[in-house]
């Protein structure tokens, strides 16, 4: 039983962690967001649907043409819901980033259809049975790639002179913009690249999951929870927060009860945010007086 | 110039009153169901059964001297303040006259209160939850030809011992009022067997992973499962029972033939028994029949294995039948003596389901009981019915 749980709580918690990344990677840019990331992730397991079932085109195809049409999925977000309230020093992206993932929810309806449909992989066709516990090998590839895509983020921030730069526009946008760094561009590119990685994330949970185009809003507020507890701006601490509340849920439905999971791990949000406001591995805020 | 004033008022006259009660027009029913959402099939299998009546009704001429049936939709998206919204709306906006309901019992519930207070008939065709129809109020304006939770638990419990031979029950419930009402319906027949469930677990919709529910239901010993779930958390529950590696009986309510079960699960679906109230597969009646060819002329539905949800369509079939003779003995479109007509109804109706003689009664409004449910089994993507004895 203890084998199975932690097995079923670091997959689902490596879920939670990849797409609690999308949110880290446009927070550090521009101190905004997009609240709907969880309808991005399902944006994402709807386009490669389409390709990879709906035309029947290989998986090689599928997965860039679907990492682009998020990119400019992320795109028109920022240009839409966040850059006319990113000058105005206001939380109104807040509510417009959340009306944009209804809007793309009823547009998968629209398109996609509303049944729940099924996203075919090798690795989701026979679970692996170790010791007692089993589990798809799909769940194991969804923390490699977690791990790959934060240290490969990771790296981009702190080794490359455009992550340095994407990081300037967060701590002080008008120093930055006098250093010539194009601040509308830069903020673009970060929702783009986090829409990809939304992408990313709706492509490996698809075959767990299942695609539907309600299948955004409970990963996304859970993944938002994660990249509270683990901290808006630190990466690792986000994979760490990811992988601790999966076991937790597991932990708790297992030995508590099932009912008991979600009053736990939102209990755990507020708990961090009493305590440690910035997260578990985030930056703490220096107050400048 | 008294005379034209005269022939204005008359004219005026025929504006304002409505041409009520014509033969032309056409007598509205509504369809108040999930066509979106993880069980939108539910709703498109209800749509489907009812237009198929209804032609047959509109074909021989329709009811009340030749006035057509329409069909008017509306989506509750499973969300009980839609359903209500939508309720008042087919009612008050639509004037319709009856109104068909979905596969959420959470929606049925909450809608009761409404078709008491604008006095319209709700016909159900899916949601089973037992109160639904045994809602306390009189004159009850809720039927339903459906399964009720009630006659369901009766009716897996009598499988799973009588058939299965089992005794050590592990129960997985959906945390909603569906999952419920058959919490107290399922505890109700097995106390009757002097059997207590092993354990009791629930799971909230779009769960991703049921395996800590499974393993508790494992370690407390059962021998078997019954789940009240819908395809897609059903679905999962199987996707994880095969991951924890335990093979163990499954039998389910029927909340999983409401979406795409099979695609979802794959091999992992075979042998999940469940219930239904009819099967397409098999040897067919006449209107088994008659509904299959127009399933293909309208649907372009090749055969039983690709109707989508059958209890829905042929469930809502047989209701809408029995609401077109209701206003035919009716004489009228008036909800409250339609209500009066299908609680006692005279017309014999060679059904799909089955024979209905006098279906519903004041204290009786399930059309059908657990003497007419079958258990059905996937097998290859296929359901397939098997022997109750």
């Amino acid at each position: 039983m203890l084998v199975q749980l932690v097995v079923t709580g670091l997959a689902l918690g490596s879920m939670y962690g990849l797409v609690a990344l999308g949110y880290h990677i446009t927070w550090v840019t521009s101190r905004t967001m997009n609240f709907s990331q969880g309808h991005a992730v399902m944006a994402g397991a709807v386009v490669a649907f389409a390709f990879y079932v709906g035309l029947g085109w290989p998986l090689w195809a599928t997965v860039p043409a679907t990492l682009v049409l998020l990119a400019i999925f992320g795109v028109a977000l920022e240009r839409v819901a966040v850059r006319p309230f990113f000058r105005a020093a206001s939380a109104a992206w807040l509510l417009s980033t959340i009306a944009c993932g209804i809007i793309a929810e009823n547009v998968a309806m629209l398109l996609f259809g509303k049944d729940a449909r099924a996203f075919p992989s090798a690795l989701t066709q026979k679970p692996i049975l170790v010791g007692g516990a089993g589990f798809y090998a799909q769940e194991l590839l969804i923390p490699v790639v977690g791990l790959l895509l934060m240290g490969g983020v990771q790296l981009f921030y702190h080794r490359t002179a455009y992550g340095k730069q994407l990081k300037a526009v967060a701590y002080n946008p008008e120093a930055a913009g006098l250093m010539g760094i194009h601040i509308p561009r830069a903020v673009m590119f970060a929702y783009a690249l986090s829409a990809s990685l939304a992408g990313i994330a709706g492509i490996l949970l698809a075959p767990i999951l299942n695609v539907a185009a309600t299948m955004g809003t409970i990963i996304g507020l859970k993944a938002f929870a994660v990249a509270i507890i683990g901290g808006l701006t630190s990466a690792p601490g986000i994979v760490v927060a990811g992988v601790g509340y999966g076991l937790v849920e597991s932990f708790v439905a297992g030995y508590l009860s099932t009912g008991a999971r979600e009053i736990v791990g939102f209990a755990l949000v507020i708990l961090v945010l009493v305590v440690r406001p910035w997260g578990l591995l985030g930056a703490r805020p220096t107050r400048r007086v | 110039m008294r005379r034209v004033m005269l022939l204005l008022l008359v004219l005026c006259l025929g504006l304002v009153i409505p041409p009520s009660g014509q033969a032309g027009e056409s007598i509205k029913i509504g369809l108040a169901a999930a066509v979106s959402g993880g069980s939108a099939a539910s709703g498109e299998a209800i749509k489907r059964g009812i237009q198929i009546a209804m032609d047959e009704v509109n074909a021989q001429g329709g009811v009340l001297g030749g006035r057509k049936l329409e069909l008017v939709i509306r989506d509750d998206e499973g969300n009980p303040a839609k359903g209500v919204t939508i309720a008042r709306e087919l009612v008050e906006r639509e004037k319709v006259v009856t109104i068909f309901g979905g596969l959420h019992t959470t929606v049925a519930l909450a809608q009761v209160p409404v078709w008491h207070e604008l006095s319209t008939p709700y016909m159900g065709a899916w949601a089973a939850g037992t109160e639904i129809a045994r809602n306390g109020k009189s004159p009850n304006f809720v039927f339903r030809v459906s399964a009720n939770d009630d006659y369901a638990d009766k009716f897996l419990v009598r499988y799973a011992t009588e058939v299965l031979k089992k005794s050590k029950p592990g129960l997985l419930l959906e945390n909603t009022a569906w999952g419920q009402s058959n919490e107290v319906g399922l505890n109700k027949w097995l106390g009757q067997k002097s059997i207590k469930p092993v354990g009791i677990e629930k799971f909230n919709w779009n769960d991703p992973d049921m395996s800590p529910q499974l393993l508790r239901l494992k370690n407390a010993g059962a021998d078997h499962i019954i789940m009240v779930a819908n395809a897609p958390e059903g679905a999962q529950v199987v996707k994880s029972r095969a991951k924890i590696g335990w093979e163990v009986p499954m039998v389910a309510h029927w909340g999983i033939s409401g979406g795409r079960f099979a695609e979802l699960t794959g091999d992992l679906s075979d042998g999940v028994a469940f219930l239904q109230t009819y099967s397409f597969f098999g040897k067919q009646n006449e209107r088994g029949q008659a509904v299959l060819k127009a399933l293909k002329d309208k649907y372009g539905v090749k055969g039983p294995e690709e109707v989508i949800a059958p209890v829905g369509t042929a469930n809502a079939y047989d209701g809408l039948h029995l609401v077109a003779l209701a206003i035919a003995q009716a004489g009228s479109a008036d909800g409250s003596k339609v209500r009066d007509a299908l609680e006692n109804l005279k017309a014999e109706y060679k059904g799909l389901i089955k024979t209905y003689k006098r279906p519903f009664t004041p204290d009786q409004h399930d059309a059908l009981t657990d003497d007419d449910y079958i258990m059905v089994v996937w097998k290859g993507g296929k359901i397939v019915p098997v022997a109750m004895k």
